[in-house]
């Protein structure tokens, strides 16, 4: 059929069409170099990419051998067996416990609640508290690992000194950084402990780390006790599952737990 | 020479409807499932917020703060609950069309419209998640995933089809884009973006 009507056909119209196709085939080849060029470039970057994840873990696993591990494994003077260290008067009527890690958003909702009143508890003799400072969400801040840090210089200041150990608990719950930041850095950290009323030979020492490794091993055993998340709060060894984000229902249950013996 | 054929066939399936329409329903049940977990979960944080309120051991990406801010529920119910509605449509056209019904331009071009505001919508989550909240949460990743799948799928079939009422030089360039398979480089591209902003974030904190 095509060669017929090709034959009939004005030599014009020939030329015509042939340019035509001609002009497709140029188009069609194009199109052939652009398609393979961009495969080329796009798998290319798609190698690039896998590279720059390769990379970061590479990268982030050589930093954690040279950080924080390096820390000491000392056992602070003052804690429980249980791995908590503790407050006020020993033989007061409650114990209240509470696991938390300074980077969880939520500790830091049940801190900045009833952060006072449980201190005027312990401090009026009513409560003796246990505080387990716990560090696994240190992978919610970028690599600097803010919860050890912070647990850390917590737990320094209170082989010192109770009262601004507590202080401190307050201070860095009232300017938490959020979850998935850096958090706050080893001079604000240094910062809030002389606010807190610590001395600067114990601010000093919050840098020697001392006491990471007791804090990893604290961290490990209270998951292993039946621990499953921060906040936890016991009253006398048993789990409080009222509100600990309103005030008020604490306080009651504390209360009541300090009558009722 | 039967390299360059396999080759060739595989690049002739990738533009059937059986495959196009079979990745869209995968895709479509994938999203589907995550909205239905995250719905689930976001009525149990309604009725109980001490529930979800703690940062639990197993929360490798987050301590479920993506859950309860703003974003998440964005129209003043959860979010999740826009999925529910929109992948069971999805679901049906993916499965009537490999049953061989033909919808009718209009309908496509609908579809297409209505799942773009969709996949803007999943991206604006994504974003506000990884900059804004600071914390990313496995099932809105899966969400992330499969609504550009489904999406993709859709306009490539659209294109295909010539369901967009595109002026006619675009619509042939578009249908020479895809004929390349250049669709799914580009997809394969984004999505490889899309893991390495996550890998680079949060392989290193897994670690």
């Amino acid at each position: 059929m095509s060669s017929k009507n090709s034959t009939t056909s004005n030599p014009g119209r020939r030329e015509a069409l042939r340019r035509q196709q001609a002009a497709r085939a140029a188009a069609e080849h194009r199109m052939k170099i652009f398609s393979r060029t961009a495969w080329i470039a796009g798998i290319t970057l798609i190698a690039v990419m896998v590279g720059v994840i390769g990379w970061s873990v590479v990268g982030a696993k050589s930093n954690q051998n040279a950080g924080i591990s390096a820390g000491g494994s000392a056992v602070p003077p003052n804690a429980t067996s249980a791995g908590a260290l503790s407050f006020g008067e020993a033989d007061a009527k409650v114990t209240l416990t509470v696991y938390a890690d300074f980077m969880c958003p939520y500790c830091g909702q049940f801190e900045r609640v009833n952060g006072e009143a449980i201190d005027s508890l312990v401090s009026d003799g009513t409560v003796k508290l246990e505080i387990h400072p716990m560090s696994f969400l240190d992978a919610q801040s970028n690599g600097s690992q803010y919860s050890t840090r912070a647990a850390n210089a917590f737990v320094t200041i209170a082989a010192a000194d109770q009262t601004a150990a507590l202080a401190f608990n307050q201070l860095l719950f009232a300017n938490q950084p959020s979850e998935g930041s850096s958090g706050l850095t080893d001079a604000q950290l240094a910062d809030f402990a002389t606010q807190a009323g610590a001395s600067p030979e114990v601010v000093a020492k919050i840098a020697d780390l001392s006491y990471t490794g007791w804090i990893d091993e604290l961290t490990q055993q209270a998951f292993n006790s039946g621990i499953t998340g921060t906040p936890t709060v016991k009253i006398n060894g048993e789990t409080f599952t009222g509100d600990v984000y309103n005030r008020g229902p604490l306080e009651e249950a504390i209360a009541q737990a300090a009558g009722g013996e | 020479m039967s390299e360059t054929t396999l080759l060739q066939r595989a690049r002739g399936v990738r533009q059937s409807n059986g495959w196009i329409f079979a990745t869209m329903l995968a895709s479509a049940l994938i999203s589907l499932t995550a909205s239905f977990v995250l719905s689930v979960d976001a009525l149990i944080l309604a009725a109980d917020p001490q529930a979800a309120l703690s940062c639990n051991i197993n929360a490798v990406l987050s301590c479920g703060t993506v859950a309860n801010s703003w974003q998440a529920s964005l129209f003043g119910f959860p979010n999740a609950f826009l999925g529910l509605v929109a992948e069971p449509v999805v679901i049906t056209i993916a499965v009537a069309s490999l049953g061989g019904v033909r919808f009718p331009r209009w309908f496509m071009l609908s579809a297409q419209v209505v799942y773009t505001l969709g996949v803007i919508f999943a991206y604006w989550l994504f974003f506000q998640a990884y900059f804004v909240i600071g914390a990313l949460c496995p099932w809105c990743l899966l969400v992330t995933l499969s609504t550009t799948l489904v999406f993709t799928s859709l306009t490539h079939v659209n294109i295909r089809d010539g369901n967009l009422y595109l002026p006619e030089p675009a619509s042939r360039a578009a249908q020479t884009f895809i004929a390349h398979d250049l669709d799914l480089l580009v997809v394969a591209v984004w999505l490889m973006g899309i893991v390495t902003l996550v890998g680079v974030k949060y392989l290193p904190l897994m670690l």
